[in-house]
């Protein structure tokens, strides 16, 4: 038996990805975690449609923060984008990550969320770390760990011959 | 080391109980009508004017109760060796010339 400084609980629950634990975990953050976004966005193509303006006027108050002038310049020059984007996008982050498909894709732009509501909610009474940095750490992890692997569409993608061709597709995928 | 129907079935229940509550529970929250969120809306006046289709106590209780079953998954795999009760186990088995 080898000793495995770098994962020292692996002969206990054999918390190794490769594990059996880890395939029931994994995909059960990941559909929790698309299912946070997904009723964030759907919730809102319902009540709004594609007109939310409570995204770029967001953006505008975010004055002061670690990212400068660029979400006021967005609030202000990219309402058109932004607001179908939000629903939009928060709505297809989280079918991808429920499905698993484009996992680190939608992963990508759903860290770009969370960026943004952790330097704009500024909710730090409590300290720097905050839920919306969690929720942020939740999709770089999903990034990580290439959830979309486990019980996810990804799995079955990038075993067509289209992506065995084109290795470079697993960024977007896993 | 291979999972037996114990190991399979609590963590399934597991899983299954999480995503339950929050996944299905979930769309058909939505598919009710409003609020899409488990919380009680309320006219001006401070009274309520919609209630939640689904208890969000039931709510949690099931995210709480999957939690639960994941940790007498942990209690069992403590206290029953890895190897134990299975015929399949695929655990290092040391291979030797003769």
């Amino acid at each position: 038996m080898s000793y495995q400084a770098t994962n020292p609980l692996s002969n206990e629950f054999e918390l190794e990805l490769s594990r059996p634990l880890t395939a029931y975990w994994l995909p059960t953050l990941r559909v929790v975690v698309g299912w946070w976004f997904f009723h964030a966005g759907i919730t809102k193509l319902i009540e709004n449609g594609l007109s939310f303006t409570g995204g770029p006027a967001y953006l505008k108050g975010m004055t002061g923060t670690a990212l400068g002038p660029i979400p006021v310049w967005m609030g202000n020059n990219l309402a058109w984008l932004i607001e179908p984007g939000v629903p939009l996008g928060e709505t297809l982050i989280g079918l991808g990550l429920m499905v698993g498909a484009l996992v680190r894709l939608a992963a990508f732009f759903g860290a770009v969320f969370m960026t943004l509501f952790w330097v704009g909610n500024a909710g730090f009474g409590n300290g720097i770390v905050t839920g919306d940095f969690l929720g942020l750490l939740l999709f770089v992890t999903m990034i990580v760990l290439a959830t979309g692997r486990y019980f996810g569409l990804d799995a079955l993608i990038e075993r067509t011959e289209f992506v065995r061709n084109r290795p470079r597709l697993k960024y977007l995928l896993g | 080391m291979e999972y037996n129907t114990i190991d399979r079935v609590l963590l399934g229940a597991s899983s299954g109980l999480v995503l339950f509550s929050v996944v299905v529970l979930g769309v058909l929250e939505i598919l009710a009508g409003k609020p899409y969120s488990p919380v009680e809306i309320t006219n001006e006046a401070g009274e309520v004017v919609a209630t939640p289709a689904i208890d969000p106590t039931i709510r949690t209780g099931l995210v709480l109760l999957g939690l639960a079953v994941l940790l007498v998954w942990f209690g069992y795999r403590a206290l029953v060796p890895a190897d134990a009760g299975t015929s399949e186990s695929i655990h290092s088995r040391e291979q030797t010339a003769d």
